[in-house]
């Protein structure tokens, strides 16, 4: 009842056009990753391919565990391929080491960024790869909805960016920001996602209550413990003071999840409205609590590895210099966690509300009619 | 503070549902154990990626058959889910070992400075465990997801064929598929803030920003879970037509 899903047979003109533009995506993904991996013209700094790499020392360290690391000090070789010395052979020295917990291991034929006495892998060939293969992967399995998805995800991705600007350079309050970047984010992914009507609708609305109960809800606990138990050295990259970041990240993290819920219940809820206009509020709020138990189970597991697998490197790092698993977990995986719980929270703290939400804005429009 | 939100989080499921918020609880104390169990190993040296695969497929089945039941459905969503990490886990092992994302980028050296970089492991295959572990929660949702609506679709109509089970497999799939892009970015979209602000304090420009190891770490995981979630939905719904179709003729015919 719930999956009310019609079965759509296209006919064979949608079938062939789908083909044909799946074959110009290919083709265009083609040439776009010919294009990046021969994009060196574009950058300011020297870039390098590789043609030759030899060995000149090699030494074995060991730590205080008793681990033995292999470092090796190689030469490279290669031609430059860019600016005004382009054609020039250079030769530079790198060290790598077997674990390359901060070195790389190069290879001949890698293009490598000339960076002062550094070098960098060149990597937005393979950047370019990843995003080709997923964009024709969401053409071929969900056609021009896909697409749309993916034009909504860039979208929000520079709707973001611009909020951090306006944070970093406006000074302006980063919650906010992302409060209200949340409200605009909700209203054009859903918009894009589903049309506009009143799933939409209720939807956003629904979206809109979780945030701002999400926002209470974290504030208050934030207020209350003073983040006792989060240890800070664990968010890397910290350039600001961490009271400015740590909420404005726990919302932002949840919001996606968030509006699934959201738009899963409304839409269920019209579906159901649809099907049998006199159904009672008691009936519908049941449903959406029946769909909102298999949601919650499936969609916090998604956030739970989601977040938590970002802890590994550190993890072994610790592990491998002789931290105990105790003393490890205690102090870490604080961060992770807490993302987590508070993603989760907020899917199961929707499932309600859209439920009363959608119920109320799509009963009234029931009666007015 | 994540004591208390625990006890949030723990509330509002038992609130959704008694006997089914209380199994979701408890298998994520479960997945929690597995997962420092995968660690650990890792951190012992045993091969990251086939620790990985095997601390996968443990997690699919108690997502599978404890918080949902063991039927027709969970057996075939655990079927693609072993198929889509065989497929994904030779991708993922390629583009880990061409990209070089194993290891810490300039901008974490500040977190890391303590330890001793000497540590004799591998870190391309932790990785590719990385990107592994972080990918099955997204994959098993959509692909439960799928397989039980199919089955729901095939109970209200029986008469279906296994290639009109298939296509409307893909139907629900295409739904699925915008509201799990959306909740994966936001997910790494709330991961990414710090780095982003780094990166606009410290003046990145743009050509460095796609080629700094932390940021094409952080994306090729990202795509790579979205990936995941992509690829299920076919072979889910192939599996899941096959099965139904195996399993119902002998039950219609008993009848």
């Amino acid at each position: 009842m719930v999956y009310n899903v019609v079965i759509k047979t296209y006919g064979g003109k949608v079938v062939l056009m789908k083909k044909i533009i799946l074959v110009i995506m290919l083709l265009v993904s083609a040439a776009a990753l010919i294009f990046v991996y021969n994009d060196d013209f574009l950058y300011s700094r020297q870039i390098m391919k590789i043609k030759d790499i030899e060995t000149v020392s090699q030494d074995i360290s060991q730590n205080s565990l008793g681990l033995k690391e292999e470092h090796y000090k190689r030469r490279i070789k290669g031609v430059i391929t860019n600016g005004s010395e382009k054609g020039e052979e250079i030769e530079m020295i790198y060290n790598e080491t077997y674990s390359s917990v901060v070195t790389d291991k190069f290879r001949a034929g890698d293009k490598v960024i000339i960076d002062g006495k550094d070098i960098e892998l060149k990597r937005d060939f393979y950047l370019a790869v990843m995003v080709v293969i997923f964009i024709d992967l969401i053409f071929a399995v969900g056609t021009f909805k896909g697409l749309l998805s993916v034009v909504s995800v860039v979208i929000n991705s520079v709707i973001f960016y611009c909020g951090l600007y306006l944070y970093i350079s406006g000074g302006i309050n980063l919650l906010f920001l992302c409060v209200v970047e949340m409200l605009v984010f909700s209203v054009l992914s859903l918009l894009l996602a589903g049309g506009a009507n009143k799933k939409t609708l209720s939807a956003v609305a629904a979206v809109a209550c979780s945030t701002f109960i999400m926002l209470a809800l974290l504030l208050i606990v934030v207020k209350t413990t003073k983040y006792s138990g989060i240890n800070f050295n664990e968010i890397s990259f910290l350039t600001v003071p961490f009271e400015d970041v740590i909420v404005p990240e726990l919302l932002i993290g949840s919001i996606g999840a968030v509006m699934d819920v959201a738009i899963t219940i409304s839409s269920a809820m019209s579906e159901l409205i649809d099907k049998n206009s006199d159904i009672s509020s008691k009936a519908l709020n049941r449903s959406a609590r029946e769909i909102g138990k298999d949601i919650m189970s499936t969609m916090s597991n998604v956030l739970f590895f989601t977040y938590l697998c970002a802890g590994l490197p550190v993890f072994v790092l610790a592990i491998r210099n002789g931290f105990t698993l105790r003393n490890y977990i205690a102090s870490n995986f604080s961060l992770e966690l807490s993302r987590f719980l508070a993603g989760s929270i907020g899917i199961v703290i929707t499932i309600p509300i859209s439920a009363f939400v959608s119920i109320k804005i799509m009963k009234r429009g029931a009666k007015a009619k | 503070m994540n004591i208390v939100l625990m006890a949030i989080l723990f509330l509002l499921m038992l609130y959704i549902d008694k006997k089914r918020g209380l199994r979701l609880f408890l298998s994520l104390v479960f997945n929690f154990g597995i997962l420092i169990v995968i660690f650990y190993l890792v951190a012992l040296g045993f091969n990251a990626v086939v620790c990985s695969l095997i601390g996968c497929f443990a997690v699919s089945c108690i997502i599978l058959f404890f918080v949902n039941s063991d039927n027709i459905k969970t057996r075939s969503s655990l079927k693609s889910i072993s198929i889509v990490l065989v497929i994904l886990s030779v991708l993922i092992f390629a583009m880990a070992h061409l990209s070089r994302i194993a290891g810490f980028g300039y901008e974490s050296y500040e977190e890391i400075n303590m330890f001793s970089y000497d540590v004799r492991i591998d870190f391309t295959d932790i990785a590719i465990s990385m990107i592994l572990i972080s990918l099955i929660g997204a994959t098993v949702d959509s692909s439960i997801a799928i397989s039980s609506a199919l089955y729901e679709v095939y109970e209200n109509n029986r008469e279906l064929s296994k290639k009109e089970l298939f296509t409307s497999g893909m139907n629900i799939g295409k739904d699925i598929l915008c509201t799990t892009t959306n909740t994966l970015m936001f997910a790494f979209l709330g991961d990414f803030m710090t780095l982003l602000i780094w990166f606009y304090k410290c003046e990145y420009s743009f050509a460095e920003i796609v080629n700094a190891k932390t940021f094409a770490a952080e994306m090729i995981r990202i795509l790579f879970s979205a990936t995941g979630c992509l690829i299920v939905i076919p072979v889910t719904a192939y599996i899941t037509a096959c099965a139904i179709k195996k399993a119902k003729p002998e039950a219609e015919n008993a009848a």
